[in-house]
């Protein structure tokens, strides 16, 4: 493999990368506070991505479209999110995981339908902003200038949650709830809303890496739960509930993805071997590789 | 009318809703040949008879779920595969060995299953969720491999064109035959869920814990039911590609799992035959509004699914108990009412019954204080907290041995360690001359080892009756037995131990609805009923009002003495500590401090440091108290 081959391969798997790892950290960060497993985590993605298109698509100006999708997509996912935790989480807290698996889940086929009855069943694609659409040249190739701001949205996401869990009360408060919900609650925290702060956030996360994909990928009807197995394996690599999980659990995922398209042998088994590498975890650290084991 | 009276019960009503479901089933060809002639233009019979064809199949698709939902209450994503592989087993042996598709009808259990096995051996490593999220990567890695191996499965193309035998050609014995070969598959899984492997399973969904304490092997159970439904899973797969003549990979995409859990939920994951009824809704639904409106269609299931678990957890199946309550409550008869369990049990103890059960053992084989568990050296740390710093005690047989200690002092942990809950880092635990270090709870149970839990632990939704049954039943390893009736076991001997507990009259009732120290009551039943030797009580009154208290303390005290049991127990309240013990073990810090006789043990000045400010060693009204 030439020196340009590996490096152009390393870079679409970070930019792959990028967005799995905003889409899995919601995913983990829910799962974390609020031990729920979200299955239509998937589906708020699909959600802003179709928003993202709406918007750019009506607007004459792409560039203003896009900037004006980046604020009210997630804003609207982010407000979904807190009626699904309202209407329906919250009734189930406590109760069997089997509930809370398959009230989301039914939330995934309510989602399908209603994009498909809103958007249509045809799939959607939108160009990058002019400032950041072309190439960059690197020596012997070009790489998408938008993959390199995929990449930095997600540094820059990344480090915005290391701030928010790590140096604010509402960072502080959820990672107590990760720690121990009992012992929060008798702390004179008000849970209830700081599940729902959690759950908007996560949801708003999903929200973004969905407006961030649209200009790079088509926007289809399938992408929920593309992404969402996509997110299961990562989360489940990384550890549930760790940010740091999901950052290298989107990284591993990321470069298998395209190390594996790089060699025709292997690029049909790219996929198998995610969840191959997904079970042997599971089998050898339930918890993951950066998770903590459950205390139950 | 006794027959009639009968039939209003829930369990009547359900005998009448699946003999109207069979009978449905066995007219619909005349039916749909009638419905034609009376409305050529909207009904087709042969159309109709089509549907009815995948209505069975996807009855026994789901019916096969439930066992996993319903009765363990495992939730798969992995169905699908099954059914997809039942279905290539058929198209596969057609296509390159140009099999009819009967031998592969009769192979795919066998192929589904094994591939069950080995799968469910893997995913049946994490438990629960992680368990649920294994069995999606499963069925992803089988979906792809159906998807990217061209040269055996064709790929995205899947397998095409399968021609069945000349006599599956005409609709009506198509239809007949699915029919046969589905009854037979269900009529199978109805004998396995009333068997005494089925209670074993139903155990397992109420409370795994406690099913692992009266002796059942979680794991193996858990595996065996995961087999057996893939397989069945695999009859059905192999049925579709016999009447729908293809395989394609998208069959075992893991949200093709989606159809069994949608009509489960829809017919009701509580009942036998719930999900066939659940398929058959979902073949109609599915072919009114989902022809016609393909994405509401998907707006209607999730609602269904939100509907069922946010409001009717039954299903459709719990919504005839409904009727039949609206129904009694018209003609003015009120159903069995919620019977009022808060009339203490604990009152009712006739001790004299309980010797009726099991000869007494008298004063002096009781007293022969042969060694009954022995503990030496026991260690455990958590990082660097050392929770159990080298213990070591003698528990003699027939004494009521206590260990009490402040918080913190490694009690728990030590109970834990004793019941397998926690593998020791050092140490020996020997039981009646056995060594029994690190062995599993499910294991402990056969040699005679009870546990009660801090937290009350029974089969809450299972009755009275049947958690003694049910326990008798694992504990003995009647088990393993997929045939015969579970519920007519055990039956009168499991009565005769709740009289003696004074929950006879009770025994209908859900274990759930008992007041706290009925189920205290009726765990130290469970704990009888295992053949108990040693009974381990983790602080038995925890969470109990002072009368409650002494009622249970009278009946441990009783059972204890009458049975001849021995007792080691650990607990707060000193009250009962010195009323009760033979034995008192002091622990501090994750050692022994002292140990002795309750006398011995109240005057000792050491153990009066540590208790300072915590508890009140001194009991009033006793020699002891006074003296101090």
């Amino acid at each position: 493999m030439s020196g340009s081959t590996l490096a152009l391969t390393v870079l679409a798997g970070l930019s792959e990368a990028s967005v799995l790892f905003l889409v899995a950290s919601g995913l983990s960060l829910v799962f974390g506070a609020l031990r729920v497993i979200n299955m239509a985590h998937g589906s708020l993605y699909m959600v802003a991505a179709f928003i993202t298109t709406a918007i750019v698509q009506f607007l004459a100006q792409p560039a203003i479209g896009f900037l004006l999708a980046l604020v009210i997509a997630p804003a609207v996912v982010a407000l979904i999110g807190a009626l699904i935790e309202v209407l329906v989480l919250r009734r189930l807290y406590g109760r069997e995981h089997l509930l809370q698996l398959l009230a989301t889940f039914a939330l995934t086929l309510v989602f399908a339908g209603g994009v498909r009855i809103i958007f249509g069943s045809y799939n959607r694609s939108i160009r990058p902003p002019e400032l950041l659409s072309g190439g960059v040249s690197l020596g012997s190739f070009i790489f998408p200038t938008y993959k390199f701001f995929l990449m930095f949205a997600a540094l820059v996401v990344a480090a915005a949650l290391y701030v928010l869990l790590y140096r604010t009360t509402l960072g502080r408060n959820i990672r107590a709830a990760v720690a121990d919900p009992e012992l929060l609650n008798a702390s004179g925290v008000n849970v209830a809303r700081l599940f729902t702060t959690v759950f908007m956030i996560g949801a708003g996360l999903a929200a973004l890496g969905g407006v961030l994909v649209s200009p790079d990928q088509a926007v289809t009807g399938g992408m929920d739960t593309d992404v969402l197995v996509a997110a299961f394996a990562i989360s489940v690599i990384g550890g549930l509930g760790s940010l740091m999980g999901s950052f290298v659990g989107a990284l591993i995922v990321g470069l298998a993805t395209s190390f594996g398209i790089l060699f025709p042998q292997t690029s049909r088994w790219s996929l198998a071997f995610i969840f191959v590498l997904m079970a042997v975890v599971l089998m050898l650290r339930p918890w993951g590789l950066f998770g903590r084991p459950e205390a139950t | 009318m006794p027959a009639l009276t009968r039939l209003r019960t829930p369990e009547g009503m359900r005998w009448v809703a699946a003999g109207l479901l069979v009978v449905v089933a066995f007219t619909l060809p005349p039916l749909a040949g009638l419905l034609e002639t009376i409305l050529p233009d909207t009904i087709s019979a042969n159309f109709t008879l089509i549907l009815g064809t995948s209505a069975l199949v996807l009855a026994l698709w789901s019916v096969s779920y439930n066992l996993m939902l319903g009765y363990t209450g495992m939730v798969s994503f992995a169905h699908a595969a099954y059914y997809g592989i039942g279905a290539y087993t058929v198209a596969l042996l057609y296509q390159d060995l140009h099999w009819s598709v009967l031998p592969g009808l009769v192979l795919s259990p066998l192929v589904a299953g094994l591939v069950g096995l080995v799968t469910g051996f893997i995913s049946l490593r994490a438990v629960r969720l992680y368990f649920s999220l294994l069995t999606l990567a499963i069925s992803q890695v089988c979906f792809v491999i159906a998807f990217e191996w061209y040269s055996f499965t064709g790929g995205d193309n899947g397998i095409h064109g399968i021609s069945p035998p000349d006599f599956l050609l005409n609709p009506t014995v198509q239809y007949y035959f699915v029919g046969a070969v589905v009854s037979v598959c269900l009529l199978t899984m109805f004998l396995l869920v009333r068997s005494p492997f089925g209670a074993a399973l139903l155990a397992i969904r109420e409370n795994r814990l406690r099913a692992a304490a009266v002796g059942l092997n979680v794991k193996r159970y858990e595996l065996a039911v995961f087999t057996v439904s893939a397989a069945f899973a695999g009859v059905a797969g192999a049925l579709f590609a016999i009447y729908d003549l293809q395989a394609f990979p998208q069959l075992m995409y893991w949200t093709e799992s989606a159809h069994p859990v949608v009509m489960t939920l829809l017919g009701g994951s509580g009942t036998f035959l719930g999900p066939a009824l659940g398929a058959a809704v979902y073949t109609g639904l599915q072919n009114s509004i989902g022809r016609t409106f393909p994405a509401q269609f998907d707006i209607v299931l999730g609602a269904i699914v939100l509907g069922v678990v946010l409001v009717a957890p039954g299903g459709l199946g719990s919504a005839l108990d409904g009727i039949r309550r609206l129904a009694a409550r018209r003609s003015g008869s009120r159903g069995p009412a919620k019977q009022d369990s808060e009339g203490d049990a604990l009152v009712r103890i006739d001790v004299s019954k309980i010797l009726a059960i099991r000869p007494a053992k008298s004063q002096a084989e009781r007293s022969s204080g042969g060694t009954l568990l022995r503990v030496e050296g026991l260690s455990k740390r958590f990082g660097g907290l050392k929770a159990v710093d080298g213990v070591s005690l003698d528990v003699l047989e027939g004494r009521r041995h206590a260990v009490i200690g402040p918080n913190g002092a490694g009690k728990s942990t030590l109970f834990n360690l004793l019941t397998g809950q926690i593998r020791p880092d050092a140490g020996k635990v020997v039981f009646g001359g056995v060594d029994i270090t690190g062995r599993r709870p499910h294991q402990l149970s056969r040699f005679g080892i009870g546990r009660a839990f801090q937290i009350t632990n029974i089969f809450p939704k299972l009755t009275v009756l049947q958690n003694l049954q049910y326990s008798m039943l694992a504990h003995r390893g009647d088990t393993v037995r997929p045939f015969g009736i579970a519920d007519r076991r055990y039956r009168d001997e499991a009565m005769q131990l709740l009289e003696a507990v004074g929950l006879g009259p009770a025994f209908a009732l859900q274990a759930g609805l008992l007041s706290h120290g009925d189920q205290r009551a009726l765990e130290l039943a469970i704990s009888l009923a295992l053949g108990t030797r040693l009974l381990l009580l983790d602080e038995p009154t925890a969470g109990m009002s002072p009368y409650e208290t002494k009622r249970a303390m009278e009946l441990v005290n009783g059972v204890v003495a009458q049975q001849g049991l021995t007792l080691l127990f650990c607990e707060h309240d000193m009250d009962i500590v010195f009323g009760i013990a033979d034995v008192v073990t002091v622990m501090h810090q994750g050692r022994v401090l002292a140990e002795g006789t309750p006398e011995a043990i109240r005057s000792n000045p050491e153990v009066q440091r540590i208790y300072l400010g915590d508890v009140e060693l001194d009991a009033p009204q006793t020699e002891a108290g006074a003296r101090a």
